[in-house]
């Protein structure tokens, strides 16, 4: 196994402009060794470095068996920005992959919902695409709820149709745009979630969002009666080493990094709502 | 494993045996501290007697034939194994990408001399945070790994020593090659390794008696009693669990001043902070050409900035810096790592500017208000 304290170099193959300030980034490995060896987890994370201007902690959007290695960032500060004005051809670090990602064991064969607000998305579709693959062998029924601020705003927006013909899809914006016609629910995610039914007890829950979205979203999944250990989240800290040893992301006693980033809503459940931990 | 009984000058042939294979660290006298340094038998402040107090630490030589009659200064294992700043590798960056390059380990081992039961406590709280993650920090495992450790029971506990309610010290059980109690004018010495007991076979010695082991009782039960704080464990982490919205809290932050001496001379305290410098040639000519390090510091929880995301800040207030500080070494770290990551050394205490006792603020948390 490779040194993970150790960026490798990946050159961009292709990207994509998701939004007005998100795009999608297909890596490739340069090393065939490291390449070779390289596996993740939907829900883990590469910490994404340019020589000089840091390093930033980026979800592997991907599927498992995918040629290349997608990230979708959306630009934020340094890195991010710097990121973005790269082109293909050019080479970018990488750490990783780093956390545990989501517990796909409970997503198999079960009625699973995803939750994804704006971003949250990313470590998100990693699980789509894993259960699009296996849409046929599988039962169970996926429903897919995403928000974004406007239509504008939706990352992945040409895939939802994809999307669409395997699972139940619920899209909702912010705000509209008034120059696009916009059938789906203008409004927080928490509403359409209010709107469906679901079997609360037969069912996974996969969320990542804004930290606000998610408390509200897993607020109103209690009240329906699905379990907190059934609740599955992803957090987002701030990250430096991304293995554990630096001490930044702490969330209470978890290390974000390496306990998470997807935790079992029942394990953090006490630290969720205090201020300041 | 072998226990002799050798006479004071001969831990000056430990000090030669061993500098023949490592670079030996042990305590010495700087600026009128005991720091540990590269230093020989010579260097060893025997005679002088520190006294230490909240936000005070003084030495003073006295007339004893005693050689380890301080207790330790601020520096611990960490400063050699995790120190304060380290290259992780450099990087040189062209057009067509990156090139990264680790530095080789370079240098003899290190035998260290002196080190105290809190501190051997200390390294194997580090050892749990580098070493048994999903990732080990291979820059502690190389410098961590052929170490020699020389330890020395207490005889002389500062006022800020808690190490026994800890249950950390005074005298060591394991963890070290050698361990030195001080008794009258001859010193006991086991083996705690294999390599132990070959510096013990090239010592002149006497065996030891049931009688001597007795000695050495004496010894940590006088030590013992002459420890004076103490920290009330029972019941943690649930005291400080239940205690987050304690008032104290906000009172502590008026006092604090927020240097961050406490996580710097804590033995266990690990956080740091990476970041890349680039050679000051880069800055000034072109952007696509250039070379660097990555470098990793001592950062502490203290630091403003050191929860900061895109966005926003997750602990923005020092009170809450400090609760974390607080909570991580009494509360997290036994859920984390299954103990707590304090040790009772008073280290925190005595070098707190502002003197803030890590015992005294329990006991006020545990205050209902
Ligand atoms: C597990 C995980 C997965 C993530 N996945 C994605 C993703 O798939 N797509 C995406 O767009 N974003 C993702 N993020 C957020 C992303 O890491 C931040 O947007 C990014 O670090 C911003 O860096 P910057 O240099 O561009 O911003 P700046 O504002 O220049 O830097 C922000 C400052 O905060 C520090 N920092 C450390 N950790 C974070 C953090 N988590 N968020 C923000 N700042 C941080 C930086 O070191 C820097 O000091 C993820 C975060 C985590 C923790
Ligand atoms: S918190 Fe204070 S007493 Fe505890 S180990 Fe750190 S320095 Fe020593």
């Amino acid at each position: 196994m490779y040194d993970r304290s150790i960026p490798f170099g990946a050159t961009i193959k292709w990207m994509k402009k998701e939004t007005r300030d998100t795009w999608t980034y297909a890596l490739r490995i340069n090393d065939r060794e490291i390449k070779k060896s390289y596996c993740f987890q939907p829900g883990q994370f590469n910490m994404l470095s340019l020589p000089g201007i840091g390093e930033a902690a980026i979800s592997i959007s991907s599927h498992a068996a995918d040629h290349d290695l997608l990230h979708t960032l959306k630009v934020a500060g340094d890195v991010t920005t710097a990121i973005s004005k790269m082109r293909a051809g050019d080479v970018i670090g990488v750490r990783g992959p780093f956390g545990r990602g989501w517990p796909m064991e409970e997503a198999d064969n079960k009625n699973v919902i995803i939750i994804a607000g704006g971003v949250g998305i990313a470590p998100l579709r990693s699980v789509m695409r894993h259960l699009a693959a296996r849409h046929r062998d599988r039962s169970g029924k996926v429903m897919i709820y995403y928000g974004a601020k406007t239509p504008k705003d939706i990352v992945y927006r040409d895939e939802f149709p994809r999307y669409r013909d395997m699972f139940s899809v619920f899209l909702a914006v912010d705000k509209a745009d008034p120059e696009e016609y916009w059938k789906g629910e203008v409004g927080l995610v928490t509403r359409l979630l209010a709107k469906t039914s679901f079997d609360p007890l037969g069912t996974t829950v996969f969320i990542c969002g804004p930290e606000v979205m998610m408390r509200a979203t897993i607020s109103d999944l209690l009240i329906r009666g699905v379990p907190g250990e059934k609740i599955y989240l992803s957090m987002e800290r701030h990250m430096n080493c991304g293995m554990g040893i630096c001490g930044h992301c702490f969330f209470g006693p978890k290390f974000v990094c390496k306990d998470g980033p997807v935790f079992r809503y029942a394990d953090i459940a006490d630290f969720l709502g205090l201020r300041e931990v | 494993m072998k226990r002799v009984k050798i006479i004071k000058e001969d831990l000056k042939t430990i000090f030669e045996a061993l500098a023949q294979r490592y670079r030996t660290i042990g305590p010495k006298l700087v600026h009128g501290t005991v720091v540990m340094a590269e230093s020989s038998f010579e260097d060893i402040p025997a005679g002088y007697e520190d006294r230490q107090g909240p936000g005070s630490y003084r030495l003073e030589k006295k007339e004893t034939e005693e050689i380890f009659s301080f207790s330790p200064g601020a520096d611990s294992f960490k400063k050699y194994l995790c120190p304060s700043s380290v290259t992780s590798f450099s990087f040189q960056k062209s057009a067509k990408g990156f090139v990264v390059d680790v530095p080789e380990r370079e240098g003899m081992p290190l035998a260290f001399i002196g080190s105290r039961a809190c501190d051997l406590a200390a390294l194997s709280l580090l050892d749990q945070v580098f070493l048994d993650g999903p990732v080990r920090d291979q820059g502690y495992e190389g410098r961590r790994k052929s170490i020699f450790i020389v330890s020395v029971n207490c005889n002389h506990p500062s006022e800020n020593c808690f190490c026994d309610a800890m249950g950390t010290g005074p005298y060591a059980k394991e963890g070290f090659d050698l361990c030195i109690t001080e008794i009258r004018n001859w010193l006991l010495v086991e083996a705690g390794s294999v390599e132990g007991e070959k510096v013990l076979e090239i010592l002149p010695h006497r065996e030891i008696d049931a009688g001597d082991l007795d000695e050495k009782r004496i010894v940590i039960a006088r030590c013992r009693e002459m420890i004076k704080k103490s920290m009330k464990t029972e019941d943690l982490p649930g005291v400080i669990y239940r205690n987050l919205e304690h008032p104290r809290w906000t009172e502590i932050a008026g006092k604090d001043l927020e240097c961050g001496n406490c996580t710097m001379v804590c033995p266990t305290c690990f956080c740091n902070s990476s970041y890349d410098v680039l050679s000051l040639r880069t800055v000034s000519s072109n952007l696509r050409d250039f070379s660097g390090v990555r470098r990793r510091t001592w950062d502490s929880c203290f630091s403003k900035n050191f929860a900061r995301v895109h966005g926003g800040n997750f602990r923005p207030s020092r009170r809450a810096r400090y609760r974390h500080w607080m909570t991580h070494k009494l509360a997290y770290w036994i859920e984390q790592f299954g103990s707590p990551g304090c040790v009772g050394c008073g280290r925190c205490i005595t070098w707190c500017p502002v003197g803030i006792d890590i015992t005294h603020e329990l006991e006020e948390l545990r205050r209902v208000r």
